[in-house]
């Protein structure tokens, strides 16, 4: 009688699993986009420090009216701009983890739905082929976990920045790119390996 | 069956799961991810129950995220559950929480708006199981937030629920890591017994500020800031700190003097800037004390003119005139030299109140004992009121050390007799004999005694029983000397003729009280240098005022304290000294630094006190001062003022003994030696006129050696021949010409 339930459970990993393929996927090439904008990020503070230290009336340039203004205008504009474009990116972010957060309840959902015909012995059973229920929701979990946490950190990166903090923006990049943690990525790619044959046994 | 508590699995750290069996899951009606509360000793943690992933059974491993705040601190560990432990609680969705947010830095709080931080945390908390009051590890997410802890939940049926990303989050407060910390250590805090007043005033000018800013700002003055704390070492100075700090839920900032001093120039001034710095931002959160112990190496005096101190002394007066009005947080100093502090501090303004915790009184050791003992196993036969009487100059770190011992020594007994560990009265006065009042160590006069017994001393009944009078029964029975208005003589002298038994009247008498007993001769005293000796002897009553009711013995005062009349040299060491003296027993008053105790608490609604408590406060009325008992053979070398009343007042002759003294005598003394039955004391003690107590002793011990000599070793008692025979050769070492010169009175 557990049977049917537990096929369509097996059914909802299945999708759930191959969504979060495909956006594993989108996430990297997000990030791939991301990365060049940091840059320029950084770049864009350093110019700005340089434009504070520097006393334009020193140099043969002050006869241009207003230069300080207009470059920091300039310089605030093209943060604007690029602060904008990495704002486009984290939406995307944010709907790759949304698609795999919803994923990951309905599939949760439907078991909670036939908890009481899916006794313990029945979810934990492996096979040679496939891992047992509990082990792959255990996956999932860990999975949303972390795009969720990554997709925090990086939020927090973002959001903390300050026009006045110029050393904040500056470090920006780098701590970005130490949020990188190719461990959890591989750890995620195991995962899919692990139910490829699950996956494929359709 | 017993489940093992293994630490959690690196990747399960932040997931809030906890794996066990599926056996017990099962058996627990557990599904997967079903909350689940594991109670373990100190507090609770609710996770998710997960299959373990090699189904072994026996093992829980379990991820903090959601625990009560005591398991942050201390976290479980090499520990065995019982599978009754875990509860499963049903986790209801949450429609509102109410949190409190830490962080950890400042600057966070400061320049993050509240709209981010409650994005933030929103997203942090989606999916997590709460249960009301603990705890949320927020570690993993790596960011500023630390933890969010949960004030309230709606829900009246259960007290754990799920968030979700419909559930409503009201941040009540953000904090740093460092004050939530300080808070949550504050409600460990040891108990502090005796020191209600003083207590009681520093949390009135921790709270006054907070409570009724709008009542001081309309009175135009600002609640005092500085507070010195004096008192000799071990008085609980750096302990009432903390305690108080942890009443009142303050964050403490602490200043130790090595730690601020730097070894390049100028760097010392900058640390203690950045304490100040420290305290300031601590203040904006919660009242703040900012406590600079062992204020007297921090802040000596300033001498000379380019010593590094005076900078690091100038910094701080700057520093603490710096503060201003908006800065609310309070400066204690704490010190045991107060006369090594730079004057400039103690000014209002900086220093604004001076507190002096002296040595503890009767009524405040007991409510120390009583609080040190509340957590030892001990004996109902143990009086604390009777310990309290014992322990005079004890400050608190020895009554701690006093408990202590007389632990060690229950646990030593014990393990010899497998028996229950209780403390007995037996156990603290073998830890009495090693643990001295520390305020009497490195003393002059201290003396170790032999107790002696009354009865040891043959005859002299009518002496004994004035002795007992002036000594033991204020000790005693004080309502009574209270009631008839009586007080406790200042001074005793002990006059006759030598060998006498004056020595040991004095004696026996310290030993039948428990006050401290400080004996001193010339040699303690005199020193090659001027004005040394005056100083030992002022330094001597001070010690003994601090652990009063003490009795100071002066033996041969005669010798040792001359007279101002008939001495050739006016100006000699013996009449300095003698000033010395007259002051100290009928002294205008006492120093501030000596005041024993705290005023008087007021009772609250006039509450009845019980007749012991009665008994002890009159006791400690009678018994304040310091006795000084003085011995001498030639009392008419004695200087007039001292004898007067008001000094020494009672003037005691201690005659030769009489014939029924002589008979006593030589029972005591012939106590422990085998005497043949035909030895007549009667007899001796006709024979022996004019002898002294020392003759009568040495006689039988003459008689004795006679014995050995005669009958060679072998010699099993003593016979009466021996003693006429040893009588014979002795002569009496009093004469009755000497005697008629005491008895003229010497006043």
């Amino acid at each position: 009688m557990s049977k049917p339930a537990l096929l369509s459970l097996h059914q909802a990993l299945r999708k759930c699993f191959q969504n979060l393929e495909n956006n594993q996927k989108v996430w990297e090439s997000v990030l791939a986009e991301c990365s060049p904008l940091m840059v320029s990020l950084g770049n864009l503070a350093e110019q700005s420090r340089a434009l504070s230290n520097t006393q334009i009336s020193n140099t043969p340039l002050r006869d241009f009216p207003d230069l300080e203004e207009r470059l920091r205008f300039k310089l605030q504009l093209s943060t604007d701009t690029v602060l904008g474009k990495l704002n486009v990116n984290m939406s995307s972010l944010q709907s790759v983890r949304d698609s795999i957060s919803n994923q990951v309840s309905a599939v949760v959902h439907l078991y909670e739905q036939n908890a009481d015909i899916l006794d313990l012995l029945t979810v934990t059973e492996r096979s040679a082929t496939g891992p047992s229920v509990s082990d792959m929701m255990g996956w999932l979990h860990d999975a949303e976990r972390h795009f969720r946490q990554q997709f925090l950190r990086r939020k927090t990166v973002l959001q903390t920045l300050r026009p006045d903090d110029l050393s904040l923006l500056e470090s920006a990049p780098k701590r970005w790119k130490s949020l990188e943690s190719p461990s959890a990525g591989d750890h995620i790619r195991d995962t899919l390996c692990k139910v490829h044959f699950f996956i494929e046994s359709q | 069956m017993s489940l093992r508590l293994l630490s959690v699995d690196p990747s399960d750290r932040g997931s809030q799961r906890c794996r066990l069996g599926p056996g017990l899951m099962s058996a627990l009606g557990l599904g997967l991810g079903s909350p689940l509360l594991v109670s373990v000793p100190g507090g609770s943690c609710l996770c998710t129950a997960w299959p373990r992933a090699d189904l072994a059974e026996g093992f829980l491993q379990m991820d903090l995220k959601c625990s009560s705040p005591n398991l942050i601190f201390y976290p479980p560990s090499q520990l065995y559950l019982d599978p009754g432990q875990l509860t499963p609680v049903p986790c209801p969705k949450l429609k509102h929480v109410k949190i409190t947010v830490v962080v950890q830095s400042v600057d966070f709080k400061k320049h993050t708006p509240p709209r981010l931080v409650q994005e933030l945390v929103k997203d942090m908390l989606k999916g997590v199981y709460v249960h009301n009051k603990h705890v949320i590890n927020l570690m993993d997410f790596d960011t500023e937030i630390r933890y969010v802890v949960i004030e309230s939940i709606d829900l009246e049926s259960s007290s754990a629920g799920l968030i979700t990303s419909k559930t409503g989050l009201e941040i009540t407060g953000i904090q740093t890591v460092r004050h939530y910390w300080s808070q949550l250590q504050g409600h460990h805090t040891v108990p502090v017994g005796g020191l209600d007043e003083v207590s009681a005033s520093l949390r009135e000018m921790l709270q006054l500020p907070l409570l009724y800013p709008a009542t001081l700002n309309s009175l135009g003055v600002s609640c005092p800031r500085g507070v010195l704390l004096q008192g000799p070492p071990g008085v609980g100075k750096t302990l009432l700190v903390r305690k108080v700090v942890g009443e009142v839920g303050a964050s403490l900032v602490v200043v130790r003097g090595p730690e601020v001093v730097g070894s390049h120039p100028g760097e010392s001034e900058e640390k203690l800037r950045a304490v100040f710095e420290r305290a300031r931002s601590a203040a904006e959160e919660s009242p703040c004390v900012l406590f600079l112990d062992e204020l007297d190496s921090l802040c000596p005096k300033r001498t000379g003119s380019s010593a590094p101190e005076n900078r690091l002394v100038a910094q701080l007066l700057t520093l603490m005139d710096g503060m201003n009005q908006s800065d609310r947080f309070l400066i204690i100093g704490a010190t045991n030299r107060p006369d090594s502090l730079d004057p400039a501090l103690r000014r209002p303004g900086r220093f604004d109140r001076e507190v002096i915790i002296g040595a503890p009184t009767l009524q405040q050791r007991k409510a120390i004992l009583s609080v040190l003992s509340a957590r030892m196993p001990v004996s109902p036969s143990v009086d604390m009121a009777e310990l309290a009487q014992r322990t005079t100059g004890y400050v608190g770190a020895d009554l701690s050390a006093l408990c202590r011992e007389a632990a060690m020594h229950a646990i030593r007994e014990n393990s010899k007799s497998s028996g229950e560990q209780v403390v007995g009265m037996q156990h603290f006065q073998e830890a009495l004999k090693a643990v001295g009042p520390s305020c009497l160590r490195g003393s002059l006069g201290k003396t170790e005694l032999c107790p002696l017994s009354w009865d040891q001393i043959g005859g002299l009944d009518e002496v004994k029983l004035k002795l007992k009078q002036s000594i033991e029964w204020p000790m005693l029975y004080p309502e009574a000397f209270v009631r008839l208005g009586l007080c406790r003589p200042r001074g005793v002298l002990l006059y006759g003729p030598p060998g006498c038994a004056k020595t040991t009247l004095v004696k026996a008498a310290a030993g039948s009280t428990h006050c401290a007993f400080l004996s001193v001769g010339g040699a303690d005293l005199y020193s090659p240098y001027v004005g040394d000796s005056e100083k030992a002897l002022a330094q001597l009553f001070r010690q003994a005022r601090a652990c009063a009711p003490c009795i100071l013995f002066l033996d041969e005062i005669d010798s040792l304290i001359g007279s101002r009349s008939n001495s050739q040299t006016p100006n000699s060491v013996q009449t300095r000294l003698l000033s010395v003296l007259l002051n100290e027993m009928d002294g205008i008053g006492l120093k501030t630094l000596e005041r024993r105790g705290t005023e008087k608490i007021l009772q609250a609604e006039g509450a009845e006190e019980n007749s012991t408590q009665k008994q002890l406060e009159c006791q400690e009325v009678c018994n304040k001062e310091v006795m000084v008992v003085a011995a001498t053979n030639r009392p008419d070398c004695l200087d007039s003022a001292l004898l007067r009343p008001g000094r020494l007042d009672q003037i005691i002759y201690v005659p030769p003994p009489d014939h029924q003294a002589r008979l006593c005598i030589l029972r005591v003394c012939t106590q422990s030696m085998p005497v043949c039955a035909d030895v007549c004391l009667e007899e001796l003690a006709t024979k022996t006129e004019l002898y002294s107590g020392a003759d009568l002793e040495n006689l039988c011990k003459e008689a004795a050696l006679l014995a050995l000599q005669e009958e060679n070793m072998e010699a099993s008692t003593i016979k009466h021949t021996y003693f006429l025979r040893s009588l014979g050769h002795m002569r009496p070492s009093l004469t009755a010409q000497q005697i008629q010169s005491y008895q003229k009175h010497p006043r």
